[in-house]
This record gives C-alpha cells, structure tokens and sequence, in this order.
C-alpha cells in the first residue's frame, strides 16, 4: 500500500543512523545533487552521492524503495546519455529538459522519503533538542512530521473516492482532479490537525518544564562514517575555492 | 473533587453544544455518564473539565469551574493535564507521535519525569491494559479498538487522578467495547473520578454510578444509574437516548424479499498472500437492504472495497439483471458512502456536487432526487459547510444519480445519537427496492431498524447468510448480544 512509504517502522529497521547524521546527509545532497556546486571541480562527487541513497534504503531494509529508485534513476540517465545527442529540436529540449530535472532532483527527494521513512517523531524531537533549537520551532516541526503519514492515509481514501465517481485520467472530469482531490484533502487536514493539536495539549505539551525523551539517539560508528563521507566534498568546494585542483 | 458552578459558555465560531447556567458538583472516585442528544453540550462539558475551554475553543464563558481545588479558567493547560486525562472520539487524529511506545511515553516526557520513571511508567500501563505486544508498532497499524486502548494506556501512564471520555466507542466494535469497558473498570477499582460522554449506554450500566441527562445545555436530571436503569424503553428513545440492553432487539416487519437475485462470484482476495477474502458464490436479494456484520478482521472492509471494484488486483465478478460485470463494471454501478463523508464531497454546491459523474440521462431527474432527500433547500451551500447527515444525503443523491445500482454504507451511524440514527435509517429504507444497499455496521439497532437481509462474514468467508425475518431475529441478537453475557 503507498501510505506506508512515510511511516517508520520501529521494529524491522536495519541500519540506524542518528537523525542529526540523516539531516547532514540531506543537505549535503541539497548542495552538491540538488544545487551542483562543486560540480566544476569534482565531476565524479554527483554519480557517489546519488548512490548514497540508494546503500541508504537497502541498508535500511526498503527494497522496493531502493529497486524502484535504482531503476528509474538509471533508466533516466542512460536515456539522457544515449538518446538525447540523436534527437534534434523541440523533442531534444524536452527529454534533456525532463531527465535534466528527474537525475537532479531524484537522489534528494529520495533522501528525504528515506529520512522521513526512518525517523520517529520522538526521535527526531530529541535531535532538535540536542542541537539545542527552541521549542518554538521544533513542535510546529514535529507536527509537520506526524501529519505527513496521516495525510498519505486520506490522499488514498480521496483516491478511492474520486475514482468510484468517475473522476480519473481519462474520465471527462481529469482537468479538474487537482481541485477535487485538494479541497477534501484541506477540509480534513484542517480538522485532524486541530483535534491533533487538542489532544496533543490535554496532555501537557507546552509546559514550562523540560521536556524530556526516552529516544535513545547518539553518534555511532556508521554515522561517523557517514559523516566523514558528507565531509569529502565540502572540503573538495573549499580547496577548490583556493585553486587547489585535485584531479 | 469537580465542581461546575453556574457555567455558562457560547462558542465563538458558533457551533452547537452551548451551555446555560449548568451547575454540578462531581465527588472523587465517582463515575459519571454525561448523555443527550447530539449537540446538548455534554462534549462542551467535558471540555470545560480537561482545560480545552477557554484555553483552545474560544468563545464566551462565565461562572467558575474547579478541578481538584485547580481553576481550570486561571491555570495554563498543561498544569490541568497533569491531573485530569483525557480520550477522545477519533482515534485518528489523537496520536501525536507514530509509533506507540513514543505515544505513551509523550505525556510523561511533556512532564519532565526522569527517563527510567517513564520506561516504568510505560511497562506498567502497557500492562495494566494489556497491551504489551502492540509497544514498538507503527500506529497506522493499529485496529480502531486496539488505538483506543492505546489511548488509554497513554493517558494512564501520567497517572492523573480524573479521566475524561468523550464519546470513546464512535468507532468501536462490541468485541472493543468490551476491552474498554475492562479499562474503566480497573480506573474504577483504583478509586479515580470518570466522566464520560456517550451516544451509546448499555456498557457502561455497570460502570456508571450516576447519569446526568443534558437537553440544550441544560441539566434536565441528575439520577443514579439504579434509577436510571429503571426507565421504560419508551422513555429512553423519548429522551433521544439509545437503548440500555441489546436484548431489547424486535423486528419490525420488513417487507417480503423479492425474488430477484444479485450474484456474487470468485469473491476472493489476498493481501502478501494472506487470504483476506474468500467467497465463491453467493447469492443475495436484489433490492433488499443487506446488513454486514462480523468481527473486527472478518473481511468486512475488504468485502466492500472488493465489491467497489477499488482492489486492482481483484478479479471477481457480480451477476445482476442478467448482466455480468467485472471490476470495472463494479466501479461504475456501486459507490460507497464512506465513514468520513468528507473524504467524498467536492464541489463548491451541492447543486455541482450532485451533478458530477451524473448519466446525463438524468438531468430532470436532479430536482425529484434532491427534494426526496430534503436537500432542495441547500442547492448553493458548500457541502463542507452541511451537518453530517445532511453530508451523508448529499454523498446518497449523487449516487443515485450517477445510477448507482449498489449502495454501501460504511459505519453510517457511528457516534450518532438516536434521532439522527432514525434518520440515517429512514432514508436508507427509502432506497429499498430502488437500489441494492450494504450497510457495514456494528449498530444492531440500525439493523432491526432498516436492513432486510444479514450477511456474516467471519474470517474472509461467509459465516451466515439469512434473510431478517422474525424466526431469524434470534440469531442476530445471538450475534450481539452472546459476547455480552461471554465478558459481563
């Protein structure tokens, strides 16, 4: 079922990175996938990063995830390689335009599923905590991260919806699925998040004392390594910045 | 000790369930039922006891409500929540965290309780509600009941000494109810203040000691529950109440079936190869209104999606009116009026709303549809901004429209008091011989009420399949109200 992409699943996990380590992760791939700095200076950090991801999922025991990711992003790439110097004119635009996008954008929205798809709420709260950011911040934050899967949960009951009133691609009404699907999916949103909110202060959230947390969160081995990797082609920019040339 | 004093509040976004000078006194370890009609402030009053009013819903308060010695009104609701716990309706939206040991161990971490009290705490009320082998699950995962008592286990580990329930069983099923029931009762023996309001009352004769009856915001009576139990059947649906005991069931004469047949076949389906379905063939009244019944996992919900045509993978077939149709075919002659009516409606009208995917043929028929549901008067209001039922009407004529030949209800009465209960069952009778209903429901008194035929689904297949008959009633007060006598 597609609502269970964004859902930790605390008992079969596999690898567990702190979410401090995932959150580097995630904006190291922002900067040298998503962003493409460094890219002048170090042609081959693009390709590792983008396998990042994938060690990632697999680690944490999402094939379908990983399988999916894995053949789409090749399936894309080798299109962009192979087919697009063939083409000419507005067809050439379009497929370089569309993989141009899909290869910088995959590997960082599937790093995000996957720290999305790996952190609990709890855990996630205790990392902001340890990094010392305020209250005021990672609540609303923490919120966000509870709703995520909640949303998913009605986006598939909408779905079910739209598709036994004839509302599909195909069907007359396609143009409109957009509006459809959003307005349910607000009017349920805004309610689930204020009875959310309710529940959540019945039972003390906001007080002025510290909060504390069971999560059992901290710097291992592999998030060691894993940092030691995100360092690479930070360092790479700022040689590069100097001049320095590696390759 | 809870003590209401002369409360009066309006909400300020004007919903219903204001209060008028409502006082009443609650003693510690006493167990209340707070009951009414939809809308007659009884939530209102437990949110007054838990902090929610004035400090969440706004609106216009006076008088003075004290919770242990505690002004709920002065006091910032975290100071409230440490002694009064609350559980609420929808065991969707009351999680804050997505796994169940983070959920139980939220309120004591809000608190600041060292961490080895609250792996304590959190071992302790697991199993105190027995619920051990959920700790460590995704909440997603959970069963309506098995939630529910997750609420509750998550509300007991910050040990406050007043709980407060509003409307805890909308979304239960007999065998859950039980379970809850249990909760309350060890809540009882450990000697803690229960408040709670309920549409439905034959579970809790033996927890309540006293019911207090609430018509427009106003106390009407203030009884204990011994006398309460006394009252005539006739009396309780007078008070717009649901019955006190299943036993009660009668059946009114529902009209001989006709001979026509819907034919189901191949209705078999799996999930990662575990059978969740499996009927071969099975033949039901065409035009009868077909109740649905079994235990929580009998395969009831993926009976419905299956007959929806929703399961792409499914491959079954439907035999109606001579005509054979697949999954695709299923699709476009059934619709279902889901639990949450708000998932369906999408429009800016209910004039828009009942004409999307309608057959053109039946463009005179819009007028004769929407005055026969009483809707002709709300053409150009926003579905959203309707009242449940009237919601559930809407999500009705646009079926009918769109001919539907199939109709299923899910749930259609949860958490609803008896006058709108009558109401959904009305116009649910109004669709028989018209169309084919199945209504998926715990309700039995919406059963006896409109249904014509039960089918009994117990793990994926068909336990029973009879027509409701009065020789027939027996059995399905057999259904609901055995495991009455298993657990009382």
């Amino acid at each position: 079922m597609n609502n269970r992409i964004l859902q930790a699943d605390v008992r079969n996990r596999g690898l567990v990175l702190d979410p401090r380590t995932k959150l580097l992760l995630l904006i190291t791939m922002a900067v040298f996938v998503l962003g493409g700095a460094a890219s002048s200076y170090f042609p081959f950090i693009v390709p590792c990063l983008c396998a990042v991801p994938l060690v990632l999922l697999i680690l944490s025991k999402k094939f379908r995830s990983a399988a999916l990711y894995a053949v789409v992003y090749s399936a894309v790439y080798a299109i962009n390689i192979l087919l697009a110097d063939r083409l000419s004119g507005i067809l050439y635009f379009l497929v370089l335009g569309t993989t141009g996008i899909l290869t910088r954008f995959m590997p960082s929205v599937m790093m995000g599923i996957y720290v999305v798809s790996t952190t609990t709420v709890s855990e996630f709260t205790a990392a902001m905590q340890r990094m010392h950011v305020t209250e005021k911040i990672i609540i609303p934050l923490s919120v966000m991260f509870r709703l995520f899967p909640t949303i998913a949960d009605e986006f598939s009951s909408i779905n079910a919806a739209m598709r036994m009133r004839g509302i599909s691609f195909g069907g007359k009404n396609w143009t409109k699925m957009l509006e459809y699907r959003l307005i349910p999916l607000m009017t349920c949103s805004v309610q689930i998040g204020s009875e959310l909110s309710a529940a959540a202060l019945t039972r003390g959230l906001g007080g002025e004392v510290k909060r504390t947390n069971v999560c059992n969160i901290g710097f291992h081995l592999q998030d060691i390594i894993a940092m030691l990797l995100c360092a690479l082609p930070y360092v790479g920019l700022i040689l590069g910045w100097f001049g320095v040339k590696l390759i | 000790m809870i003590e209401l004093n002369n409360v009066c509040f309006t909400y300020a976004n004007g919903s219903t369930g204001a209060l008028n000078h409502v006082s009443m006194k609650i003693a510690d370890g006493e167990c209340v039922l707070l009951c009414g009609r939809s809308g007659c402030g009884k939530t209102t009053i437990t949110r007054l006891i838990n902090g929610l009013i004035p400090h969440y819903y706004e609106g216009e308060l006076e008088g003075k409500v004290s919770v242990n010695g505690i002004d709920t009104m002065e006091v910032e609701l975290y100071e409230t929540a440490r002694c009064v716990g609350s559980v609420f309706q929808n065991p969707r939206s009351q999680f804050f965290c997505v796994d169940t040991t983070s959920e139980i161990a939220f309120g004591c971490e809000n608190a600041g309780l060292p961490e080895p009290e609250i792996l304590e705490r959190i071992h302790n009320s697991a199993e105190e509600i027995h619920i051990t082998d959920l700790l460590g699950r995704s909440i997603f995962e959970l069963s309506g009941g098995e939630k529910q008592k997750l609420a509750c286990a998550s509300v007991s580990a910050q040990k406050p000494e007043v709980f407060v329930l509003d409307e805890p069983t909308s979304n239960l099923d007999t065998d859950s109810i039980e379970e809850l029931k249990k909760t309350l009762l060890l809540w009882k023996s450990q000697g803690k203040t229960i408040i709670i309001a309920e549409h439905r009352l034959y579970w809790l004769k033996e927890i309540c000691d006293r019911v207090i009856y609430l018509e427009n915001g106003e106390v009407t009576f203030d009884m204990p529950m011994q006398e309460f139990k006394l009252l005539s059947t006739e009396r309780i649906s007078e008070l717009g109440l649901r019955m006190l005991t299943p036993e009660l069931l009668k059946s009114q004469t529902n009209d001989a079936q006709s001979s026509d047949e819907l034919v189901l076949q191949n209705f078999s389906f799996f999930y990662d190869k575990f059978s969740a379905l499996d009927i071969p063939s099975l033949a039901l009244p065409r035009g009868g209104v077909i109740a649905v019944i079994g235990h929580n996992g009998a395969g009831k919900s993926t009976f419905s999606r299956c007959l929806c045509g929703l399961e792409k993978r499914f491959r079954g077939n439907v035999f109606m009116n001579n005509k054979k149709y697949n999954r695709r075919g299923m699709l476009r002659k059934c619709y279902m009026v889901m639990q949450d009516v708000n998932h369906q409606l999408f429009c800016e009208s209910v004039q828009d709303e009942v004409t999307l995917g309608m057959n053109e043929d039946n463009a005179d028929k819009i007028d004769k549809t929407l005055s026969g549901l009483d809707l002709n008067a709300f053409t150009e209001r926003h579905p959203m901004s309707l009242s449940g039922g009237q919601k559930q009407r809407v999500a009705v004529a646009s079926a009918i429209l769109a001919d539907k030949e199939i109709l299923i209800f899910d749930e259609p009465t949860s958490g609803l008091d008896f006058g709108n209960m009558e109401q959904t069952a009305d116009l649910i009778s109004s669709l028989q011989g018209e169309k084919t209903v199945f209504i998926v429901t715990h309700d039995p008194e919406l059963i006896v009420r409109c249904c014509t035929h039960i089918l009994h689904l117990e793990g994926g297949k068909v336990a029973e399949n009879y027509p409701l008959n009065s020789e027939n009633t027996v059995k399905l007060t057999d259904f609901f109200v055995k495991r009455e006598c298993e657990c009382g």
